[in-house]
């Protein structure tokens, strides 16, 4: 296996990531600081851009969160208030988030194909290629393969989600089982991440080198595609054996916990932000139960300040942190909901016109995005599609979308949709 | 005039009076001349029904949430999400009488009127009973001990007493007049927050007294199976009022999936309830409080209010009407016209149709 998991020109066998570089991470490895030999400082600094994806699973009303509109006759009951932005109003369940909000860009004239969540999820964090017959990775494990990891003693794709953790090979798609999301159940870390005192790190080593024999004696009879999934996860349950000190709540400040929230979302999202600063190429966050067709008003009420306070803190601390401008931050769902009010005083799904959350790594600031109809039920114009979103994340990776393909079996693949193109009025 | 026999599985709709946007209050005044309602276009909507003369009263920013008439004065007093409470003269128009900017910190959810006429009680998210003087609108006393936000309101029938109930189906009861508070009622059952959940669903949504006062009707659902859906059982939980003891448990065979958000008792103890359900048809529900299931239901869309008229023989619902572009993404579809939905506010005869007692006669 090759060692170059940064390379990302097409179709080359060297974008995969190396087990012989994670494991040759591992050895003694405790704090970022130690991996850095000079030749991988040099490296490093280059792959320095992280991705978090926060999914709000179900869809945020624009109404109730970026785009309030109160003399639309789809409004819904709440105030709005005003943003850092002078003239930009949110809707008074962010207010945390209004007070950042010439830190990030807004797009409020989303206009998505699919109203189902069973092919809209898919569809959505595929980036909505062309159909070429094949399944696309989700985009996390799409800048896993193309990027690889930022630190290479961590895993490139972790994924904070309520419920159980383990290894998500699904969403690598074509790309194979290794470039799958290594899932954080609650935040935590995987369990048995402490190495029992009575196995001593050298019996410890020679348990894998077996395991490792094992799995390359099975492979030479057998697909190695669930072995592939196997090993991958291992190697990264090892590499974050290496790193447990990322998961020391005691680390944390005594604020941070206040400013982010009790609530999972709250503390995934502080979750998300100790792995991007301990240089996970690649965080998604996900949280449930936002598919608000009954009691939207009551809900949102309760769900969107459990996203307000925490983006706009994750903002705050990657700014402070100097790492807001290497770390894209996007926050959305599947799509939006219906300007209508439902029978339940809900409201339904709407692809056709939603408001989408971004920042750093070359997002403008403070650029809010977007026309829309009187109401807010349609866009104004031409709207974005996901593909014109993937394009955008990949470039401000610094990944050509244009010159960059997968190859799948021979066949080159264009890693996001060709009809489209960067949202070049959300760029810098 | 002789007031036609109560006969609730003849019930029929009398009268309806339609309105483009959608209404979730309605109360037909004391004197059984007007009707008022209010919901999402933010207005006071006032129709006298003789004659069917309408007027609007225009000063609420957000939506109407809460509204009631005085017992006796002419006055209609109406609450909103921004926590703002005006009072009009119903009969004459023109500008709030007075107005109160600040009656809860977000929503007021309930407002009711003792039935002397000396108290105007409001209660919504900051989970504090606010007394006020009707006539001025000027603060009396606040009553707290809800931890979350208040849905419902009641008093009982010989004026002594108030009861209130909140999101997580706590029932409590106050002392009118010292508003001292008395006991709990245990409701609990009516709130779900499972382990993955987000947020509490459901509550103790509506309350009422049966005429005698011996009984206390507290509606909402139970067993939310979500809380983005919001789905659920809907049910009415009877308590015996002298022993506050929980007497028997009322569900509906429809279905309807949202809490029973209005409840009334008619004269000879039938219990009527009206539930919610996402686009198709809920119903209008009756009990004998003795006995689980319905004694006679009727379908009707979704609607959170329910009015006696002081005849004791019309229902006024203010019901969810269609305006034909509900559900996921519209697209192309209704791009040209995508229209909010709409109310219709019937009035339902709770006996027989006339020709119908002619017949039998």
């Amino acid at each position: 296996m090759k060692t170059t998991p940064h390379n990302h020109a097409c179709g080359n066998a060297d974008h995969r990531i190396s087990r012989r570089q994670m494991l040759g991470t591992l050895g003694g490895a405790v704090g970022f600081g130690s991996l850095l030999q000079p030749a991988f400082a040099k490296e490093i600094k280059k792959q320095e851009k992280r991705v978090c994806l926060i999914w709000l699973d179900g869809g945020m009303s624009q109404y109730e969160s970026w785009h309030p509109l109160p003399n639309s006759k789809f409004a819904g009951p709440f105030r709005n208030i005003k943003t850092s932005i002078p003239g930009i109003h949110f809707s008074e369940l962010m207010p945390h988030t209004a007070k950042i909000a010439h830190k990030i860009s807004v797009i409020r004239s989303m206009e998505t194909k699919d109203p189902n969540h069973s092919t809209g999820v898919p569809r959505v964090q595929r980036g909505d290629p062309l159909d070429r017959g094949v399944d696309y990775p989700y985009l996390g494990s799409a800048i896993a393969k193309l990027l690889g990891p930022a630190n290479p003693g961590l895993p490139p794709y972790l994924w904070i989600k309520p419920g159980n953790g383990g290894f998500i090979h699904r969403e690598a798609g074509f790309l194979g089982t290794r470039y799958g999301a290594m899932a954080l159940g609650d935040g935590r870390p995987p369990v048995h991440i402490q190495r029992p005192d009575s196995i001593s790190a050298e019996l410890d080593a020679a348990r894998n080198a077996l395991r490792q024999k094992a799995n390359e004696r099975f492979k030479a009879y057998r697909g190695a595609s669930e072995i592939d999934a196997y090993e991958t996860s291992y190697d990264m349950a090892l590499q974050l054996m290496a790193r447990k000190d990322i998961f020391d709540d005691a680390q944390l400040g005594p604020k941070d916990k206040e400013r982010y929230g009790s609530h999972p979302l709250g503390r995934h999202i502080l979750r998300a932000r100790q792995l991007l600063e301990a240089g996970v190429r690649f965080v998604k966050v996900n949280s449930y139960h936002w598919d608000t067709h009954g009691d939207n008003f009551n809900m949102s009420q309760r769900l969107v300040p459990q996203i307000d306070q925490p983006f706009a803190a994750l903002i705050n601390d990657l700014e402070d942190r100097g790492l807001l401008d290497h770390t894209l931050v996007v926050l959305m769902s599947e799509f939006g909901r219906t300007p209508i009010i439902n029978s339940r005083l809900g409201r339904d799904h709407w692809p056709d016109c939603w408001s989408i959350g971004l920042a750093g790594c070359g997002i403008k600031r403070g650029a809010i995005i977007g026309k829309t109809t009187k109401d807010g039920a349609f866009v104004d114009g031409e709207g974005y599609d996901i593909g014109h979103l993937f394009h955008t994340i990949f470039t401000l990776l610094g990944i050509n979308p244009d010159k960059t393909h997968y190859r799948h079996k021979g066949q080159k693949l264009a890693i996001a949709n060709d009809e489209c193109e960067p949202i070049k009025e959300v760029m810098m | 005039m002789i007031a036609p026999a109560l006969d609730v599985k003849k019930t029929w709709v009398s009268r309806e009076l339609k309105h483009n946007r959608q209404l979730f209050r309605a109360q037909f005044s004391p004197d059984g001349k007007f009707i008022a309602a209010g919901g999402q276009d933010k207005l006071v909507h006032a129709w006298e029904l003789e004659g069917e003369n309408k007027m609007t009263f225009d000063a609420h920013k957000t939506w109407v949430s809460s509204l009631t008439f005085h017992p006796k004065a002419k006055c209609l007093f109406t609450a909103d999400y921004l926590g703002v409470i005006h009072c009009w003269d119903y009969e004459s128009g023109g500008k709030p009488k007075w107005t109160i900017p600040n009656a809860d910190q977000d929503n007021v959810r309930a407002l009711v009127v003792t039935p002397d006429g000396k108290y105007l009680l409001s209660a919504g998210d900051d989970a504090i009973i606010k007394v006020w003087n009707p006539a001025n609108g000027k603060p009396l006393t606040q009553l707290a001990g809800h931890t979350e936000c208040i849905f419902s309101l009641a008093i009982s029938p010989d004026g002594k007493h108030l009861v209130s109930g909140d999101l997580l189906g706590c029932v409590r009861q106050w002392n009118l007049g010292n508003w001292k508070p008395v006991r709990e009622l245990n409701a609990k059952i009516l709130h779900t927050r499972l382990d993955n959940f987000i947020a509490d669903v459901g509550g103790a949504r509506s309350l009422a007294f049966s005429n005698d006062g011996k009984i206390l009707a507290v509606g909402g659902m139970k067993e939310a199976k979500s809380n983005a859906f919001c789905p659920g059982k809907p049910t009415v939980l009877i308590f015996d009022w002298a022993s506050g003891k929980q007497k028997i448990e009322l569900g509906i065979k429809g279905k309807s999936d949202g809490p029973f958000n209005a409840l009334r008792f008619l004269e000879d103890g039938t219990l009527i309830g009206h539930t919610e359900i996402l686009h198709t048809n809920s119903e209008l529900t009756f009990w004998k409080t003795d006995t689980p299931d319905p004694l006679h239901s009727i379908s009707n869309g979704s609607a959170y209010d329910l009015s006696l008229h002081p005849d004791g023989r019309q229902l006024l619902v203010p019901t969810y009407v269609s305006g034909g572009a509900s559900g996921n993404g519209a697209r192309e579809r209704h791009r040209e016209e995508y229209p909010p939905n709409k109310t219709s506010l019937k009035i339902f005869s709770l006996s027989a149709k006339p020709a119908e007692d002619k017949k039998a006669g």
